[in-house]
């Protein structure tokens, strides 16, 4: 049996997956990135086999990917998270031609074909608004967790704006929305429609009329996902675990190289 | 900040009716069998001289934001593929384009017809991107008129009658081509009557400004700058203005201000905010702070008693932009400064507020200078705010509140 | 490989402040900036001028930001952030054309914040369909030679313009035969060498870097006949209007399987794609250059050209797979034309990908992410 393994190398975590050549998933993990990027991806990668029963040396082809992607000197090759989001969104969701991926520090859209094939995409890597460094810190500052924001988003009455795309200046404006009276409930569901209008702006010609799946940690997240959905009129195909979907790419892109070679 | 009393104006609520009253009649001129222009810079009294239907870029960008359908029609232009940084009002007119050639449902009074005569008028160097886009994506027809700012006094007269020619040997034959018929000069002139009585009213009512306390405010004005612009002309321009007089010097009379208390009087540079006027109102209202002139809202035909009407039209209204000052020359910092120093007394201003639209850099740059020269020779402090006309997500207005309170400490401090 | 000649453009390029410190000191010559596109550098030439292309500065905007906000182009910002810094103090003097808002505004920056006797503003018309534009232009000329004669204290003849035509000419085909060297073999100059170029003919006087481009083409020519060049898919850039992209940047294009075949932005093909013809009336010739829509250019108002066929015309005379958009940052100019380029773009089967290029160094990994992602999807991962 031939085994193909996938590191994903995040900026806040580091996910990996293998997978055998009959394209059965048998072990992940998830661990924080921290700053040695390289400890990162042999740490995860070490959990997946554990969890997978297996060692390193029954590895045929590791693919990297991520921003952490090229300091991983166990890959045999390393790809860019576009493509692996892209092939492993197809794995899971075969009808799916567009991919968001919310990232912690960036936010992506990719159109891909029947074959996980990307045609194109576009990046939102400038700034922090629309990713989840935006949510965190918003959170922070309504005090409380992701999960306790996303269940209060969905009790607002009331819609409420965050018009800044500084995610710094909409701290400054939920802080001020809050001193001023207004409900928490509200506040966070504006957080949420904020992102959505952010991501939508980014995704809206590339995902109209599609089938749409959307990856990353903060598609864990309820309150995006029902934001999202709102504000693109579709319903977001989510997988169970939507974090691990760049790693799956990248062991399946390792399994197709592996066979090339 | 403290509680205060804002008096509105009866006359300004009038104003709503004969704006919309003008783009209903736009959005209806194709059935009505009229023909429509649509136009950037200060040449559109010559579409109107043909008796055609005629939008004005700020005008409809103005419009858009103060009707609140701002904001949907740059997410349907970003989605189009505009990008976030271009100008506001070019976004506008994209979006407009895009959700005609979509479908895609928006409010239906800010959805024009197609202009049968795209009118560039280059006053802003970026003025011609719009109608490049809507060239491209549209396929209207387009003639240009290059209107540069002097930035020395001695251009002045050269850039005249190099506008002056565009109108003469391009802009009126494409008019004559478009509508059938010779270009009515007569008419030209009877808009130039109306417009001299127009601004001759108006700037009865600017004195009024210098009031202390004032009856009126520069928002105020703003909302009524259509009639001695975009709608010069109109019948309902000279009756509006009187009105509004009427109430001024009334309110005079009887010592009403338009806020209590007035606590400090503004300077207000660059674009207005149209789609935020009333939540800037209401900030500075709780600072007790009261704009009162701008060289943007100044711009409109400052000095109508030169109009010349009994001469030739063409050079009369070429005049009015250049030598007896007007868009053109009035918007370069560098002749400009000058004058603003002098309203600085003649307005009894104590602060500046420089408005730096993010998307528009019209006005900007310079903005620190004109604040040091101005606090040089008048001893008034000013702040910079960055935002924007009409895109609500580039006003972040916690941080906009707190430049203008600590303008209103500026200035306090100043007075004690 | 000998290559002093490539090295002495790359090093004029990346220091034009020391090499024109220098260059002032040795020659009794006034030198003027030019902000920055459309020009005719020809008619500061014949006043016995160095007429040198404005040039985004060497390090971050600091004080600059004093007097022009972070969303402006870099080399506005650059430029006023140098003129504070008092490191611009051996020009004599500046030549902005109204290209846009930004240039429009710096002579009031510059008028107040330096003594600088010489800040001349050329109106440079759009092109509308008139004779009227057409005689503006050529009065502007007019306003122009004055200008210079009056800061040069030297009559401007026909004689010198035709003379100083004729040397730009030179240079311009020099250039020219460059592009064509890389044309004929991919890979055998990089992009950063090539535009280093370029940017040195921008800075240096003509005569001497003709000199030295004739050297650059003997260099080149040995490099073609050792072999060996850099392989990868080949692409057109575009964009980048007035100001120089990051070196880094370049590498990064070439260093990620991809190589720069042509190019249609300013410190490129931009500069030299347009020679004039000699003639006797040679405001004529500059008026036919203005006019002529090569390149297209949405600084001119242009309406009717269609940029993005433009470069498509490039790309198949290059046999190029694909194109990189470079978008400077707060260029309204490009900013506005470039979604109906990519719309052409993408119509026409053209891979594309828009890099937003600003003044302060972009985070580089990000883009690197952005360029790989574009090579597997033309590459077909």
């Amino acid at each position: 049996m031939l085994y193909f393994a996938g590191i994903d190398i995040g900026s806040l975590c580091t996910k990996s997956l293998i997978l055998n050549e009959d394209d059965v998933i048998i072990g992940t993990s998830i661990k924080r990135s921290g700053a040695a990027y390289r400890g990162a991806g042999e740490e995860a990668l070490n959990a997946a086999l554990k969890n997978a029963n297996l060692k390193s040396e029954n590895l045929n082809y590791i693919v990297s990917t991520g921003y952490g992607r090229a300091r991983i000197p166990i890959a045999d090759e390393q790809v860019t998270e576009i493509t692996c989001h892209a092939r492993g969104s197809s794995f899971i969701f075969p009808e799916a031609r567009a991919v968001i991926d919310i990232g912690g520090q960036d936010s992506k859209v990719i159109e891909i074909n029947n074959k996980g094939r990307v045609l194109k995409f576009v990046m939102n890597d400038k700034c922090a608004a629309g990713t989840g460094r935006f949510l965190e810190v918003m959170a922070g500052s309504l005090d409380m967790d992701l999960e306790q924001m996303s269940e209060l988003a969905k009790q607002s009455k009331k819609e409420v704006e965050i018009s800044s795309m500084c995610t710094v200046f909409a701290e400054s404006e939920v802080i001020s929305l809050f001193a001023g009276g207004t409900e928490k409930a509200e506040i966070a569901s504006g957080i949420y429609r904020a992102i959505a209008r952010r991501v939508t702006g980014l995704a809206s010609h590339i995902v109209s009329g599609k089938k749409v799946t959307m990856t990353g940690g903060v598609a864990k997240s309820n309150g995006i996902v029902w934001a999202l959905s709102k504000k693109l009129e579709t319903e977001l195909l989510v997988a169970d675990d939507p974090q691990i979907i760049g790693a799956l790419g990248a062991a399946l892109i390792a399994k197709a190289k592996f066979n090339n070679l | 900040m403290s509680e205060y009393k804002l008096n509105r104006l009866e006359t300004t609520k009038l104003i709503g009716n004969i704006v919309d009253k003008h783009w209903a009649s736009l959005r209806h001129a194709k059935e009505n069998g009229e023909k429509v222009a649509w136009c950037s810079g200060p040449v559109f009294a010559f579409p109107y001289a043909m008796d055609m239907k005629c939008h004005f870029m700020a005008g409809y960008s103005s419009y858009a934001g103060g009707r609140g359908a701002a904001q949907q029609l740059l997410e349907i232009a970003e989605e189009d593929g505009e990008l976030i940084d271009s100008c506001s009002y070019h976004k506008l007119h994209m979006g407009m384009a895009a959700a005609m050639r979509k479908n895609i449902p928006v409010r239906k009074d800010v959805i024009l017809p197609l202009p049968d005569l795209l009118i560039s008028g280059r006053l802003c160097p970026e003025m011609s991107h719009y109608a490049e886009g809507l060239y491209r994506k549209m396929g209207v027809r387009v003639t240009g008129v290059d209107v540069p700012p002097p930035h020395q006094k001695s251009e002045i007269k050269y850039f005249e009658k190099y506008v002056e020619r565009q109108i003469r040997e391009s802009l009126i034959p494409a008019l004559e081509d478009v509508c059938g018929k010779p270009f009515n000069y007569d008419r030209l002139t009877e808009i130039l009557i109306t417009l001299k009585e127009t601004a001759i009213l108006r700037n009865e009512c600017w004195e009024y400004l210098k009031l202390k306390p004032s009856p009126w405010t520069l928002w105020d004005y703003g909302v009524s700058i259509a009639p001695v612009f975009y709608l010069m002309g109109s019948p309902e321009a000279v009756p509006y203005y009187n009105k509004l007089k009427a109430e001024l010097a009334d309110r005079a009379a009887k010592k009403i201000a338009a806020l209590e208390p007035e606590k400090s009087r503004v300077y207000w540079d660059g674009w207005l905010p149209w789609a935020f006027l009333g939540k800037f109102s209401r900030i500075m209202c709780k600072l007790g702070m009261v704009p009162l002139v701008g060289r943007y809202p100044w711009e409109f035909f400052p000095h109508p008693e030169t109009i010349d009407t009994e001469g030739d039209p063409v050079v009369s209204f070429v005049k009015q932009v250049y030598s007896n000052g007007g868009q053109a020359k009035d918007n370069m910092p560098s002749l400009n400064l000058p004058v603003i120093q002098n309203w600085i007394e003649d307005y009894n201003i104590d602060g500046l507020i420089m408005f730096s639209s993010k998307s528009c850099r019209m006005w900007n740059l310079g903005h620190n200078d004109f604040i040091a020269a101005i606090e040089r020779q008048n001893g008034i402090p000013g702040v910079v705010i960055e935002g924007d006309m009409v895109d609500t997500r580039m006003n972040s207005f916690a941080q906009i509140e707190t430049r203008l309170e600590a303008l209103a400490e500026m200035i306090e401090a100043r007075k004690g | 490989m000998k290559q002093r000649a490539l090295n002495q453009c790359m090093e004029i390029s990346g220091d034009p402040y020391g090499y024109l410190k220098k260059w002032k000191q040795n020659n009794n010559k006034k030198i003027i900036s030019c902000f920055a596109m459309n020009i005719p550098e020809e008619i500061i030439h014949a006043a016995g001028l160095l007429p040198v292309i404005a040039w985004r500065s060497n390090e971050s905007v600091s004080i600059g930001h004093s007097r022009v906000a972070s969303f402006n182009c870099g080399l506005t910002r650059s430029f006023i952030d140098d003129v504070l810094k008092e490191k611009l103090n051996f020009l004599d003097g500046v030549v902005i054309n109204r290209m846009c808002l930004q240039a429009q505004g710096i002579p009031f920056i510059l008028e107040q914040n330096t003594k600088w006797a010489n800040i001349i503003y050329m109106s440079l018309p759009a092109l509308y369909d008139s004779d009227c534009i057409h005689d503006f232009f050529k009065s502007e000329l007019d306003r122009l030679i004055i200008a210079m004669e009056k800061c040069s204290g030297n009559k401007i003849t026909t004689e010198k313009i035709i003379n100083s035509i004729e040397i730009y000419n030179h240079n311009r085909k020099l250039l020219s035969d460059i592009y064509e060297i890389r044309r004929n073999n991919i890979g055998i100059i990089s992009a950063r060498e090539i535009l280093s170029i370029v940017h040195s003919s921008m800075i240096m006087p003509k005569e001497e870097n003709n000199k030295l481009l004739l050297e650059v083409i003997e260099e080149l020519n040995l490099k073609v006949a050792e072999g060996n060049p850099k392989s990868g898919i080949p692409v057109v850039i575009y964009g980048s209007l007035c100001q120089t992209p990051h070196p880094e940047l370049l590498d990064l294009i070439e260093n990620i399987g991809m190589v720069v075949v042509d190019d249609d932005i300013f410190i490129g093909s931009r500069y030299f794609v347009n020679s004039l013809n000699v003639s006797d009336n040679p405001i004529e010739s500059m008026a036919n250059r203005y006019f002529s829509h090569i390149p297209p250019c949405p600084t001119k108002g242009d309406y009717k050209s269609n940029w993005s066929a433009y470069i498509s015309d490039i790309m198949n005379k290059n046999k190029a797979k694909a194109v990189i958009t470079l978008m400077i940052k707060y260029c309204p100019p490009h900013m506005c034309a470039y979604p109906d380029d990519q719309i052409t773009f993408e119509k026409k089967g053209i891979p594309e990908i828009m890099l937003e290029v600003e003044h302060e160094i972009i985070s580089l990994e990000q883009v690197r992410t952005r360029l790989q992602s574009f090579v597997e999807i033309i590459g077909g991962i």
